[in-house]
């Protein structure tokens, strides 16, 4: 590489810009997206006076710039006593072992960049290595954490400066990975550079108030307060749940009443409540699907048991814990016998795996992914099928919370064999999935330029992916799905899609599994998939 | 954040230019909002789904969903993006002065 190399110790040295990204650095996409003029316009982001903005050319959190020296001041001391506490066990328990391995053991082989698919797809830029962000806060903890740090610590690991131009960055970097782990997994150690990611949001969400709006003041904090993210009440979600039901009812010839608030069903269904205002073919396909296959099941009409996600999951564990506790409350108050979550990795993961360690005794009732609980369904004989009517190219993305971090890998493979005679994986798939850049909260995050740098970067990898899988049949005549069971890949994958075009240009549609299986049952009137751009 | 002149007046917008009062909202700035989403005249399918859009969000504090919108405005999506080049959610929502849509949609 031509460009200059960025050092670990520059985050510290105050400048207008840590590092640029530039279009002709990105690695070419596939035909028609090899020509210039096909890609969305890059606008790098200009410098504000107001706001940070000196790590790139893209601002996630927009933290407002301190008034005076001693808010500097104050920030840097929290930030440092935040960081401490990280490190002990009574405040960190669940995350102490993992965060001490990969502070104490990274050999700094540099194998986890080539697994990161911003790193790649922003031209190999050394700001977005996964170790980058990691090593800063190494240094930080040799330095400052460790006794005797200020004395050895610049000798032994590499200095750093902890000033208020290093904390801004970080803040910002902290929002630069997707926490996919594709880094983590490809480790030789062990060691978890997504965790760092993470474990630095806390920091800035839990001792400093600080978090991208969109999770925090218009996220969980709007789901706990009025039920949901997407600011619906119980009133409008029933509301649009009935219209919903009539929309299914006129499209399928079946009768669709959603139930709500049944006690004693055996399944309370929890959607990503996103799905109802932006997807609203996704509940309804799974309304048709439990109906026709005779399930016991209900909706929760309880603040906020009726919309799944837990942003808390990205940013600050205390968030994530109100949420999970509500989640749990609600299934206890109606004495369902499990709760089964809907097609949204982050709330999968959440609700299966991370609540594991939150909620105790009565509370801890049984939960299943809507993946292996479809299959079961698909294969129990009780809906009829038949794959022609799915007879179009489809590919499936891998969400990586159900994916690679649950090992969710074969449910939807084995429906989507079964109902879809011209599936093709992507290269790779399962485990070893790139994520569709939206993941972390992403895709819900679209201020200022953020957006178009998750077309261009984090989106980047997974359309060349799409586009790949597709490769020979990209003509507009052809229509073809992307599978994508998970509400944050699906709008991540919408808007890139329609940032390039690729609905015009290619004719590719997403959606999720469900709209594949209803489209494919022979009971209800063909032709539920409507090819039109949504 | 930052200000918009629009009819006259300005309006504190958040970073995308959605309107931080929606209350503030009326006509005129729906129609000086306009030409910053793409649209070169409102016309009466315009105020269709934009009025659509205001009262429903008065009513229930939230955008509509978007399939009900095109029920209800006769327009299917197709239209919608034809007439709000943004789409519906940046386009139409925010020159029906809603604030910025949230969560996972």
């Amino acid at each position: 590489m031509s460009k200059k190399k960025i050092r670990v110790e520059d985050i510290s040295k105050p400048s207008e810009k840590l590092t640029h990204t530039e279009v002709k650095d990105f690695p070419p996409l596939p035909p028609p997206y090899d020509k210039l003029e096909n890609l969305p316009k890059w606008d790098p982001l200009k410098c504000s006076n107001e706001i940070e903005s000196s790590l790139d050319d893209t601002i996630a959190v927009a933290l407002p710039k301190p008034k005076t020296k001693q808010e500097e001041q104050e920030l840097v001391r929290k930030f440092l006593s935040g960081l401490e506490k990280l490190f002990t066990k009574e405040n960190n328990w669940p995350f102490l072992q993992l965060l001490t391995l990969t502070m104490e053991h990274c050999a700094k082989c540099q194998t986890c960049s080539d697994a990161c698919h911003i790193f790649e797809a922003s031209g190999r830029n050394d700001v977005y290595r996964p170790a980058y962000r990691s090593e800063v806060v190494r240094r930080i903890y040799n330095k400052y954490l460790k006794p005797g740090g200020k004395f050895f610590g610049k000798w032994k690991h590499g200095d750093i400066d902890l000033n208020w131009t290093t904390i801004a960055r970080l803040c910002e970097l902290a929002y630069r990975c997707n926490i996919c782990r594709r880094c983590a997994q490809t480790c030789p150690i062990g060691v978890d550079n997504a965790l760092i990611t993470h474990e630095l949001r806390k920091v800035f969400s839990q001792e400093m108030g600080i978090a991208a709006k969109e999770l925090h003041d218009k996220g969980s904090m709007l789901q706990l307060k009025v039920g949901s993210s997407t600011g619906m009440n119980p009133l409008v979600v029933k509301d649009n749940m009935d219209f919903i039901d009539e929309d299914m009812t006129d499209k399928t010839g079946m009768t669709i009443k959603t139930p709500w608030d049944k006690s004693g069903a055996d399944v309370l269904l929890i959607h990503n409540a996103g799905e109802i205002m932006a997807w609203p073919e996704n509940p309804g396909a799974f309304a048709v699907i439990l109906e026709a296959a005779g399930i016991s099941w209900t909706l929760s009409s309880e603040v906020p048991a009726y919309d799944g996600i837990n942003y808390g999951l990205w940013y600050d564990d205390f968030q994530l814990a109100r949420v999970v506790i509500k989640h749990a409350q609600a299934a206890k108050k109606l004495g369902v016998k499990k709760i089964v979550v809907g097609e949204c990795g982050h709330s999968t993961k959440t609700l299966m795996v991370i609540a594991d360690r939150v909620l105790t005794g009565d509370l801890n009732i049984p939960r299943e992914a809507a993946m292996p609980f479809l299959e079961d369904i698909v294969f129990s004989g009780r809906i009829k099928l038949d794959p022609s009517r799915n007879d179009f190219p489809v590919t499936l993305h891998d969400p990586c919370n159900m994916v690679r971090l649950m090992g969710i890998v074969e449910p939807q493979r084995r429906v989507i064999r079964k109902i879809c005679p011209q599936f093709r994986e992507m290269t790779p798939h399962g485990v070893h999935n790139y994520c569709c850049g939206g993941g972390s909260g992403f895709a819900i995050m679209s201020g200022y330029n953020f957006q178009t740098w998750r077309k261009h970067i984090s989106g980047r990898k997974k359309f060349e992916q799409i586009l790949n899988a597709f490769k020979g049949q990209l003509s507009p005549d052809i229509p073809k799905y992307v599978c994508a069971p998970c509400s944050n890949c699906k709008g991540q994958i919408r808007d890139f899609l329609f940032g390039y075009d690729a609905w015009e240009k290619c004719r590719i549609l997403y959606g999720g599994l469900v709209e594949l299986i209803v489209n494919a049952m022979s009971d209800v009137k063909p032709g539920f998939i409507e090819w039109e751009w949504h | 954040m930052g200000q918009i002149l629009l009819a006259g007046k300005n309006f504190d917008v958040d970073e995308d230019g959605f309107l931080q009062n929606p209350e503030q909202w009326d006509e005129a700035v729906a129609k000086d909002f306009a030409p910053t989403e793409g649209i070169t005249e409102m016309t009466e399918e315009h105020w269709k789904v934009v009025r659509y859009i205001r009262d429903y969000y008065l009513k229930f504090g939230v955008a509509p969903m978007i399939r009900k919108l095109c029920k209800e405005t006769d327009c299917n999506l197709k239209r919608i993006y034809e007439l709000f080049p943004s789409g519906p959610a940046k386009g139409a929502c925010k020159i029906a002065g809603l604030p910025k849509p949230t969560g996972c949609v």
